[in-house]
């Protein structure tokens, strides 16, 4: 998949911008603080909707906007444009809008993103894995997503309905522990199915770009035990307890070891970096095969954080054909991994303009 | 120099036509001037269409549809309805659409809205004690619950089945539920024809 023709509209610090992007790789540069991250933000919001910097579609309008626009042109053929004003959300496929945001995600393009945060997904809380599954599986599986929505929104009845009475409702609980369940049994059904997908993968990116002999496993941490229905049932004095459900896959996990022990209490920052990004590569190639395209890989920032080897190491594992955005701050490194990048589209970027440079 | 605007009276207006649903502030000041400037009695007209239809149209009673006067509504007055089986939707507007349908010829109950506990709506601030009245003194064996697909819809049909299975009726009443297939997160009102025809023949029991 390709975006082309990029189009931003009061998006972070970019108050008009048009940026024609190459097919392959796209190298930012420039300084802190200029918008680089901003303009690869705004492809992976434009594509899924969500980005990885924040939850809020506030953040994103320019300073003092209450609005903000992106349009691209997705596999030269569909163009796409996601608008925000006033708290609404606006999207158009080729023009007509597109009231579901199901169907829009569905016409959109597949995307991976690569952070310096990406560590987090080691030694964080479960909610940084929590959000790494959920932005996979979502572009895997056409019912996730919803059902994730549902799963979230009964969850928050259900906590604030524990917390409301000096003596719980029951009744009134119990009406949306079925919806509850219903929707969770999906969402813990495919972040099991993707978990145990990803492994081969992750384990494969791991010792590529590791490049040790020690192995990477991922596992699948239920947080409802092997039935949802019964440990939400047996939670029910807890629950009393602590007025909150406290079993469910909110409470799920992502378990990384490397060779069988705990990557994010055991292992060097190196090893870590090497595992977060072994997980995001990992995304990537489960995508491609199981989508049968190429996702858009967004990569923001990390080159100056690796070491020449990893460094080489990712840019060979990084499916070839697959178009790149990449940001950095320091050229330095550029020029010694001339062949991966040498064909690389280049722009600078400085106080919210971009620059086509090579 | 001040700045020279509407007379009040038109601002007045263009103020209340804003409020509408849909009408933005262009709309509102087309609409106005146009008001004003429609031919014969139009303008009248139109302001005794809203009084009357404010003044008589109330709820009904019984079901929750719109009725003029006190006599409940034309569903409720139906002698050919099936007295059998009832309805039950989260909005009057919901009932339209089903009986377009032409697959139901029972009785309706609105709800008035769903359960809905971040938004302050409970059971007890919905219809539900005129159900149970309607099921109590009346001959009724079905309930179809056809409210929304969405998460408090959901929740509103669970606990209605449940309430509803407590009741001590000495006779069996069946609960169902329309089958799956409304538009996700909607109410029926998005719902098309066939869509509800077919969600209403492939009904499942709670
Ligand atoms: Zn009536």
């Amino acid at each position: 998949m390709r975006v082309s023709a990029l189009r931003l509209h009061q998006f972070r610090c970019f108050g008009s911008l048009s940026c024609e992007l190459g097919e392959g790789v796209n190298l930012f540069t420039g300084d802190n603080a200029q918008g680089k991250t901003s303009l690869v933000e705004s492809i992976c919001v434009l594509l899924r909707l969500q980005s990885p910097r924040t939850s809020s579609s506030s953040d994103l309008a320019q300073f003092g906007a209450d609005a903000f626009g992106i349009r691209a042109i997705l596999d030269g053929e569909r163009e796409l444009s996601h608008s925000w004003q006033a708290g609404k959300r606006r999207l158009a496929l080729d023009g007509s809008p597109c009231r579901k945001s199901g169907d829009y995600l569905e016409a959109s393009g597949l995307v991976v993103w690569m952070g310096n945060e990406d560590i987090q997904l080691v030694r964080g809380a479960g909610d940084s894995r929590r959000r790494y599954l959920d932005f996979a599986a979502s572009q895997l599986y056409p019912d996730y997503r919803p059902a994730l929505l549902a799963y979230e929104k009964a969850l928050r009845s259900r906590n604030f309905l524990l917390k409301r009475d000096a003596s719980p409702n029951w009744r009134q609980i119990d009406a949306y522990s079925g919806v509850l369940i219903r929707h969770g049994e999906i969402v813990i059904r495919r972040r099991s199915e993707l978990v145990s997908q990803l492994q081969p993968w992750a384990a494969e990116a791991h010792t590529h770009v590791g490049g040790s002999r020690e192995t990477l496993a991922i596992s699948y941490v239920s947080g409802s035990g092997s039935s949802f229905t019964q440990s939400l049932a047996e939670s029910q004095p807890e629950e009393l307890r602590r007025r909150v459900t406290v079993v469910g896959p909110h409470r799920d996990d992502l378990q990384l070891l490397i060779d069988g022990r705990s990557a994010g209490q055991y292992a060097s920052e190196g090893q870590q970096r090497t595992v977060a990004l072994s997980l995001k590569l990992a995304q990537a190639r489960l995508l491609q095969e199981r989508r049968q395209t190429m996702p858009i890989i967004l990569v923001d920032d990390i080159f100056g954080e690796l070491d020449p080897g990893r460094r080489n190491a990712l840019l060979s594992y990084l499916p070839a054909a697959a178009q790149k955005m990449i940001t950095t701050t320091h050229l330095n490194w550029l020029d010694s991994n001339g062949g991966a990048l040498s064909s690389a589209a280049r722009f600078h970027v400085h106080a919210g303009e971009v620059v086509r440079i090579s | 120099m001040r700045r020279v605007g509407y007379p009040a009276e038109i601002v007045d207006l263009i103020s209340h036509l804003k409020r509408l649903p849909g009408i933005g502030p262009k709309s509102a000041e087309r609409i106005a001037i146009w008001l004003l400037r429609a031919k014969g009695e139009f303008a009248f007209e139109f302001s005794g269409a809203i009084r009357s239809a404010k003044e008589q149209v109330a709820f009904c009673r019984f079901c929750g549809f719109f009725a003029s006067g006190q006599d409940g509504c034309d569903f409720c007055n139906d002698p050919d309805r099936n007295t059998e089986c009832i309805c039950v939707v989260e909005q009057p507007t919901d009932m339209l659409p089903i009986e377009r349908t032409g697959a139901f010829r029972g009785h309706y109950h609105s709800l008035g809205g769903k359960i809905s506990p971040l938004d302050n709506i409970g059971p007890d601030e919905l219809r539900i004690d005129s159900l149970v009245q309607r099921i109590k003194n009346g001959e009724v064996n079905e309930i179809i619950l056809a409210v929304g697909s969405d998460v408090e819809g959901e929740a509103t049909a669970s606990f209605l089945a449940d309430h509803l299975k407590r009741i001590d009726l000495g006779r069996p009443l069946a609960i169902t539920r329309i089958a799956q297939g409304m538009p996700a997160g909607g109410g029926l009102e998005s719902a098309d024809e066939l869509t509800l025809f077919r969600a209403l023949d492939g009904r499942r029991s709670l």
